[in-house]
């Protein structure tokens, strides 16, 4: 059973996020975070963080570039942590997977409701009072926190009888699928990525970090050391061949 | 000529810049309603004298924008000194410059802010968490409030510099986004065997002898599996129209269908 105060806190936390996240940005959108201090309003923080942390590696690299709609794991991992805090880890994923893909339509209406501010601050400059214009921005929080907020809201209240009625007659091979895909779904984040960076003009690297962790075994924080290290020596070598280069175009210029 | 803003007034304008750039985020001028938010008590302090200056100023302000936002303390630092100086007559030059800079600069600022910190301190969080530890989700944090103080740095550089910025960064941004993509796609190679748990606990049976598949595939090369599934959904990723929400779903579709076969686990 969840109590009213900490169905309270949980969809206050869903309401503030989204509008922490495109301000300073502290870091309320982590699954991990989210998951956690679920967990911990409900007595359970392990489920939480283990779900986080699963929910986190599936989306690296999977980012607002742009301002694109993105699968929403924040709230994915508060619904799936309050709805399996004495089940299994696959049950948490089970949950968590589908609201972080349906979170992405909610997402992509509040960005909608918020051209109605910005018409009503465009309403206001034409009136010249430009601080009621700029307080329209601040208006922006409310679609964005409350197409978090209520869906939360709703779960937590309904959530429980529903999530056991289903657990009933979910078939064990579905609910191995589950945690299968919970370690394949990272490759998506990876290949967002790839296509994000100059993958074909500068293939090696990304060779030599594979190599680096799949034969040497180094650690991810040491592959990003070497990484770093590879990209300063990069950066002088490229400047040095610079500088020489513009050497011999004024050389050339001299000999005319 | 003597500076018009204080100190206080200019952070006033950056802290508004952090906490309102995106907030009214929306699909018609993305940040564009957050910029005029920002910079508003500047303009405000610039045009006092000049209402119709003003009225133009804010107009131009609020049109569509959209850039990282940690660069754009750069942009809107730039864009406060431009006017400062030169008034309404530098309008023009502003929003120019804005419109300018803001794609490239979200081209670096995405790879250095967005894929690499997202990826590297993302990686280490999410390994900690599954192990149970908080301390990865702490460095994350950490990192962020790092950025926040270089943000600060970032906007004072931009005033500071003003348009003259622009040439001198121009060779450097280059040297940026090189060493940027080169450090992002070592790190990305890297988590190809370290975060895609993927086997192949089939074995072929033939009268007395098995055969594992993921044995003799180890063989040849460790995590196959991985680079295999890579390539496939990399040429997937470029089929038009594709999104993450799509892929996620049909990986997450053909894993329950493989698993359920008993080829993959």
């Amino acid at each position: 059973m969840i109590h009213p105060w900490q169905i309270a806190l949980i969809t206050l936390y869903a309401f503030i996020q989204p509008n922490e996240t495109r301000s300073f940005n502290i870091g309320m959108s982590m699954p991990i975070l989210a998951g956690w201090f679920t967990g911990l309003l409900l007595g359970n923080p392990q489920t939480g963080l283990v779900l986080g942390g699963t929910l986190q590696l599936m989306t690296l690299g999977v980012n607002t570039y742009g301002g694109t709609s993105i699968p929403n794991t924040t709230v994915g991992a508060i619904v799936g942590t309050a709805l399996s805090l004495n089940s299994t880890p696959e049950l948490a994923l089970g949950i968590a997977i589908p609201v972080a893909l349906l979170m992405i339509q909610l997402d992509i209406l509040a960005r909608y409701a918020n051209i109605f501010f910005l018409h009503r601050a465009d309403h206001f400059i034409d009136e010249r009072n430009y601080d009621k214009a700029a307080f329209q921005n601040l208006l922006g929080m409310i679609a964005p926190g409350l197409s978090r907020a209520v869906p939360v809201f709703f779960v937590l209240c309904f959530g429980q009888s529903f999530v056991e009625a289903v657990m009933g007659w979910i078939p064990q091979w579905f609910m191995t699928g589950l945690q299968v895909a919970g370690g394949v779904i990272p490759v998506v984040g990876i290949c967002i990525l790839l296509n994000y960076l100059p993958t074909r003009s500068k293939l090696p690297f990304l060779i030599l970090g594979f190599l680096l962790a799949a034969y040497v075994k180094i650690p991810l924080i040491g592959v990003a050391g070497f990484g770093l290290v590879i990209t300063l020596l990069d950066y002088m070598y490229t400047r040095q061949a610079d500088q020489r280069w513009a050497a011999n175009q004024e050389g050339s210029d001299l000999d005319e | 000529m003597s500076k018009l803003f204080t100190k206080q007034e200019l952070r006033r304008i950056n802290l508004r810049h952090m906490f309102g750039l995106q907030l009214g985020h929306n699909y018609e001028r993305m940040q564009g309603l957050g910029y005029f938010y920002a910079i508003l008590p500047a303009l405000k302090k610039i045009y006092k004298d000049d209402p119709e200056a003003l009225d133009r100023a804010c107009r131009a302000h609020i049109q569509f924008y959209n850039t990282t936002p940690q660069m754009s303390e750069i942009i809107i630092g730039m864009n406060v000194a431009i006017e400062e100086e030169e008034g309404i007559a530098a309008l023009e030059t502003a929003t120019s410059l804005k419109t300018a800079l803001m794609g490239p600069f979200a081209g670096v600022g995405d790879v250095i802010f967005g894929v690499i910190a997202g990826t590297i301190f993302g990686a280490i969080a999410g390994n900690m968490a599954i192990a149970g530890s908080t301390v990865g989700m702490g460095i994350w944090v950490a990192w962020n409030v790092a950025v926040l103080f270089l943000r600060t740095k970032l906007f004072d550089l931009g005033y500071a510099q003003g348009a003259k910025l622009i040439t001198t960064m121009k060779d450097q941004l280059a040297y940026v986004t090189n060493g940027a993509s080169i450090l992002g796609l070592i790190v990305v190679g890297a988590l190809i065997p370290s975060v895609i748990k993927l086997k192949i606990p089939y074995t072929f049976q033939s009268g007395e002898v098995s055969l594992s598949v993921q044995e003799n595939l180890d063989k040849i090369m460790p995590f196959l599996p991985q680079v295999i599934l890579v390539l496939i959904c990399y040429r997937l990723s470029k089929v038009k129209g594709m999104t993450a929400g799509k892929l996620i779903f049909i990986v997450m579709i053909g894993a329950i269908v493989l698993s359920a076969l008993k080829v993959v686990g």
